[in-house]
């Protein structure tokens, strides 16, 4: 009963293999999950990672400077100079730190859709904890009636079970079709400037052939107009 | 959390864990549990001995313990990168970073595992020459363990990666690999070797390449293990002082003067009461 459920859950590993991304409670990838917010657990968890990343920053800036400042002439161990030292490398620590953020931000915007799908997947998984549950509360209360004729508190369990299966597909189908739209935005992107760019040229081309349609130049911008007409036909095509 | 999961992964099946770092799984999140989790040890173990000081050497020493790795990590792998790849090598700058990761991790947590020794003997002796030379051998100790353990898991990395190079050879080369696989039956063995026969002294030349290809990475894995080591105990002495010498105030840093080498050649000299 149980490992039906549990084929039924999308877990982890299989988020990491459908979205391409290292995906947790956090963060998707290098960018953070915006239902860190909602929930106070996860967002202790996010702030916990943002102390340890300072951390870290702190631990490869504080050294590397003091390596960098030991070989500039006129350094020394004297409490002004070691205060500036300080302030300037913890600055840097903290620049590099807001630099990160702002990126993780950025990453953050730009996987909207995906944030939305994962938050799917947890309502998704979180209904079949709750089936998890009403089965073994469905099986203690048959031990504690041995004998007696009782019936399941969910009685359309095989609907319940269906509705999730069709909602994993979805979900999965769906969490495909970002990965895919995702990793082909940029080919996607240059697509379109290629096909403004022909329309463009064309346009060009037309306006070139009517000015010059009389004189010897006249077929041969006529030809360029058909190569360019069926280049844009091509595209077309493939929009 | 599980960054510690990760590293108890890594310290409990090592061949998995490198099978995985060749096959390039999950990288990015073994990356950062391992940064996590071996700049934590670096750091309990560099408090402890900064409090043989003060508890401002204590976080000085905490804060620097876990760079001197890093540091040196970062200061090596373009050189172990390059001349890798430049001999073959098929693997990506994310994972040699995390392969080298691995070898900073196991030696932060022998180096915690050191902890309660060192800690025993800070409270029981105060002899600053003592704790000094104790530490040097076990930052030796757990760094030549921890080198080893990278050296050979390269190996073993080089050796799974054989039949990689193997689906990349000619159809020659690929009847002559598979031959010890199967019991061929007459006619196939007989075509195999007409065909083995024309291409022979291709292979063994293409084999002969392949061998002094995998000897020269490893010879200059060797090299890159001493380079390690040097920029290592150098970046150490560049960053001193870790320990704080009794008698004397809190310093961030000390002025360049003399080497590593020498400095713990006159230490021992003087425990051994010839100063």
């Amino acid at each position: 009963m149980h490992s039906r459920l549990d084929d039924l859950r999308i877990t982890t590993d299989d988020l990491d293999t459908l979205t391409g991304l290292d995906i947790s409670d956090t963060f998707m990838g290098r960018a953070v999950r915006p239902s860190v917010f909602r929930a106070p657990k996860r967002l202790m968890s996010f702030v916990l990672s943002e102390i340890i990343t300072l951390g870290l920053i702190v631990i490869f800036c504080l050294p590397a400077s003091l390596v960098i400042a030991k070989s500039i002439p006129g350094f020394n161990d004297s409490t002004p100079n070691t205060i500036q030292f300080l302030q300037i490398s913890i600055g840097i620590s903290l620049s590099i730190f807001a630099l990160w953020n702002g990126f993780i931000w950025l990453r953050s915007n730009a996987l909207k859709t995906l944030a939305h799908l994962l938050d799917d997947v947890d309502k998704h998984n979180e209904i079949i904890d709750a089936l998890q549950v009403l089965d073994e509360l469905t099986a203690v209360q048959n031990t504690s009636t041995l004998g007696v004729n009782s019936t399941s508190p969910l009685e359309n369990r095989a609907d319940v079970l269906q509705a999730l299966s069709a909602t994993r597909e979805s979900l999965v189908c769906g969490l495909m079709t970002e990965r895919v739209l995702r990793k082909h935005q940029r080919s996607l992107a240059r697509r379109h400037d290629l096909f403004t760019n022909i329309e463009t040229n064309l346009a060009t081309l037309q306006s070139l052939q009517l000015n010059h349609a009389a004189n010897d130049y006249g077929h041969l911008l006529n030809d360029a107009l058909q190569i360019g007409m069926s280049v844009r036909h091509e595209i077309e095509q493939l929009k | 959390m599980n960054h510690f999961a990760v590293m108890l992964t890594l310290l409990r099946d090592r061949p998995t864990f490198l099978d995985e770092i060749r096959r390039n799984i999950k990288i990015e999140r073994k990356s950062v549990s391992l940064l996590v989790s071996s700049c934590l040890f670096f750091a309990i173990y560099g408090a402890i001995i900064g409090s043989s000081s003060s508890w401002l050497q204590a976080i000085s020493s905490a804060i620097k313990l876990p760079a001197l790795y890093l540091i040196t990590l970062v200061i090596c792998l373009p050189t172990l990168f390059f001349f890798d790849i430049l001999f073959s090598s098929k693997l990506g700058f994310s994972q040699y970073f995390v392969l080298l990761l691995t070898t900073m991790s196991t030696i932060s947590v022998l180096l915690f595992s050191f902890a309660p020794i060192t800690l025993f003997f800070l409270i029981s002796i105060h002899d600053y020459g003592f704790f000094l030379l104790l530490n040097v051998a076990i930052f030796a100790l757990t760094g030549f363990v921890g080198t080893r353990l990278f050296y050979n898991g390269m190996q073993q990395i080089s050796n799974y990666s054989q039949p990689l190079i193997a689906s990349e050879l000619s159809p020659y080369e690929q009847i002559q690999d598979e031959e010890p696989r199967r019991l061929p039956d007459r006619e196939q063995t007989s075509k195999r070797l007409v065909m083995a026969t024309d291409a022979s002294t291709v292979d063994q030349t293409t084999l002969a390449k392949k061998d002094d290809l995998y000897a020269t990475r490893v010879r200059l894995l060797k090299f890159w293990l001493v380079l390690y080591a040097l920029v290592g105990s150098q970046l150490g002495w560049t960053l001193r002082p870790f320990f704080g010498a009794p008698e004397e105030t809190f310093q961030l840093f000390r002025a360049i003067e003399g080497n590593f080498y020498s400095t713990v050649w006159r230490t021992f000299l003087s425990l051994l009461g010839f100063n």
